[in-house]
């Protein structure tokens, strides 16, 4: 006779991409790689979420250029969701954005309880718009501040200081080096960030993963223990690779 | 993915004469990747570190030489077989800058499935297997202990089951040191980590894993959490500061007799309210005594021999309901009601042994240890089985799963031998005499209700 039919209790996690779909992301094919990076990264990230029952992980995504909108509105399950191609075109609102996300994120529409939320902000240039206000917008928000945040700079004229400002400041700590917004060079290193984040930082908000005692325990290291980044796996195709053998 | 070691390549490795071929990657996460490799025709697993995990846990070599070398608990544990190091030739194929090194194992069976399926309600499984599955975990945990080792990190993502005959495997064997070496660096899995560990407190060793075992055991038997109740549901944001409160410094079991703070909440906790009163309880009893004195002293955690000993015994008590026909666990003695379908449940035929009593009910079994005071509880070589008649499922029969003939009494004093394979039925007979030992039939003092 089957085991009876009773789930285990779960919670949403909710995990928003702000995409910036500027002009300048339309150069050297920045826009493409994201298209595809977060497009690769969806098998990975329902595994995740199957691996991990007690979370509940719904995708969003916020695109900004001109103005900021809604690219996913509706917080959609991972094994549902279907990315369509987000354009590049115009300046950078990405303050609005910020606003934007900081309205999702009031209670209601957000669930009285939750896991925190993740939210993966990334961009190629600096805002255009007015960024201190929506970031103050946002942290009012008591589930933004809650929430990871991470930010992935996208080739070398990304505004570090916002995105260091987006994802706060968190001192150097026992063999853990201060956090910093991710620097993505390539399409190859865009694609690592973007699965570590929607994998290892999902799974790790979701059901928290083996400890080591490094690892630091104590509240003051922050809401979630951030995994370790990918490691630097030598892609073979890119090395011109020994010279002589 | 991207894969450290190229799929399909041949590589060779230190210490191994034959090179290793690797088929393909099964896996990744934050610690390094497994992939199934081929040595000489033989399948295998590969788990191969990253150099950060390596950097983070120095004692992990010197561990899994220890492990390797004092050889597998049981073998319900993909254990490590050999420490690899590639050979200089085949150095230069591997996709790291760094050093880095990593273990053979067996390979899982298709068959096995990640426990937390068995959590997510996705897996078609029983009841009886379920408590197999959880005689199993206590039994290789008992083998593990014996040796003086301890496996620091039990969660349900380190074990895999089949639905099928509640077998077990568990993986991850590489942070099991001996018991208070504190060889390692891993401290375990919130959630699953004992109060004592999660608050830095003490190291993780035997005792913080018998906390863990009845965490897991609990999550097994009722797909629920043992602290997640009204405490929890108070928590808006389940972070990690929330997590600390919740399991390390105020933890509160939610079958607390004498603490309410922490109940199960009817529709956000369901599955809990569901399963708990299914379990006989004495087996109840193993979880209070871990989750309310045990808590906070962990001296006083059910031992593994307990846990055996206690599951072993609801096994034994298993019946099916004649309405329904799902599996009940009935104390002894006591008339009951079914827990699915609330219909009475008929007092069964028992089969009184020299050590225990098994109640007669389809694929409920004989061992070793019903007949011998000194064996310890294995679930592993039945030495015969309740089976129903082909025909007529109501008759039940005794399945002689022994080499050796038994000699069956009916009630008018007849013997009747039993062939090896045979059965016989359980409605006719008094008595058996297998060369384990006296098997009596016990019917029913009471009529049916059915009756």
């Amino acid at each position: 006779m089957p085991f009876p039919d009773v789930k285990l209790a779960n919670r949403p996690l909710h995990f928003l991409y702000l995409c910036d779909c500027s002009g300048s992301m339309a150069a050297s094919g920045k826009m493409q790689a994201l298209n595809q990076a977060i497009r690769q990264s969806l098998p990975g990230m329902a595994a995740v979420a199957r691996d991990n029952p007690e979370a509940r992980v719904l995708v969003r995504a916020v695109r900004f250029a001109d103005h900021a909108a809604w690219h996913i509105e509706t917080p959609t399950p991972v094994d549902q969701l279907e990315w369509r191609d987000l354009h590049a075109g115009g300046i950078t609102a990405m303050g609005e954005a910020l606003k934007l996300v900081a309205a999702a994120l009031q209670t209601p529409p957000m669930e009285v309880r939750a896991l925190p939320p993740v939210l993966v902000l990334i961009s190629d240039g600096q805002p255009t718009d007015d960024f201190a206000a929506g970031f103050e917008a946002l942290l009012r928000v008591p589930w933004a501040q809650k929430a990871v945040r991470l930010a992935i700079a996208l080739g070398h004229d990304a505004d570090l200081e916002v995105l260091q400002r987006f994802i706060g400041t968190e001192p150097a700590t026992a063999g853990r080096s201060p956090r910093r917004p991710l620097q993505a060079s390539n399409a190859t290193s865009l694609a690592q960030y973007i699965q570590w984040a929607s994998t290892a930082v999902v799974g790790a908000a979701s059901m928290p993963a083996s400890r080591v005692s490094e690892t630091p325990l104590e509240p003051a290291a922050g809401n979630i223990p951030l995994p370790d980044l990918p490691p630097t796996v030598l892609d073979l195709t890119d090395d011109v690779g020994p010279l002589v053998w | 993915m991207n894969w450290i070691l190229p799929e399909g390549a041949s590589l060779g490795f230190e210490g191994l004469a034959a090179p290793l071929q690797i088929i393909r990657g099964l896996g990744g996460g934050t610690q390094g990747q497994v992939y199934e490799v081929d040595l000489e025709g033989e399948r295998l697993a590969l788990k191969w570190y990253l150099p950060a995990c390596i950097a983070r846990d120095g004692a992990l070599e010197r561990r899994l030489e220890a492990s390797i070398r004092a050889t597998a608990p049981n073998e319900d544990f993909l254990w490590p077989i050999a420490l690899l190091r590639a050979s200089p030739a085949s150095r230069p194929l591997i996709r790291l800058r760094q050093e880095s090194f990593g273990y053979l194992m067996p390979l899982r069976p298709t068959a096995y499935v990640g426990a937390c399926e068995h959590a997510a309600g996705r897996l078609a499984i029983g009841l009886r297997q379920v408590l197999r599955a959880c005689f199993g975990l206590a039994d290789a945990f008992h083998a593990l202990h014996l040796a003086g080792l301890c496996y620091k990190d039990v969660s349900l993502g380190n074990l895999f089951l089949e639905p099928g005959s509640g077998g077990i495997l568990i993986c991850d064997n590489d942070n099991v040191a001996v018991d208070g070496a504190d060889h390692g660096a891993v401290l375990g899995t919130p959630g699953f980590m004992a109060p004592e560990v999660l608050l830095g407190q003490a190291r993780p060793g035997a005792d913080s894993d018998l906390f863990s075992l009845a965490v897991l055991l609990f999550r097994l038997l009722t797909r629920h959490d043992p602290l997640k109740g009204q405490m929890e549901l108070a928590i808006r944001c389940l972070d990690e500061p929330a997590r600390r409160r919740l399991c390390g410094e105020d933890p509160v079991f939610i079958f607390d007799p004498l603490d309410d703070r922490n109940r199960p909440d009817p529709i956000e906790h369901a599955a809990a309210l569901i399963t708990w009163p299914i379990y006989p309880r004495p087996l109840q009893a193993l979880f209070e005594q871990t989750f309310c004195r045990g808590m906070k002293q962990p001296s006083r955690r059910a031992l593994t021999g307990q846990w055996k000993q206690e599951l072993a015994r609801t096994l034994d008590r298993r019946a099916l309901c004649p309405a329904c026909g799902q599996e009940n666990f009935q104390a002894s003695g006591a008339p009951a009601l079914c827990w699915s379908c609330g219909a009475p449940l008929p007092e069964p035929i028992t089969l009184l042994l020299p050590h225990g009593a098994v109640l007669a009910a389809p694929d409920n079994e004989l061992h070793a240890h019903h007949f011998d005071a000194l064996a310890g509880e294995d679930l592993r070589r039945p030495l015969a089985r309740v089976v129903a008649h082909p025909q007529d499922h109501r008759r039940l029969g005794l399945r002689n799963l022994q080499a050796t003939t038994w000699s069956a009494e009916t009630h008018d004093g007849r013997v009747q031998p039993v062939q090896p394979g045979e059965s016989c039925s359980l409605a006719a007979l008094a008595r058996i005499q297998s060369p384990a030992g006296p098997i009596a039939v016990q019917r029913p003092t009471r009529p049916s209700p059915a009756a």
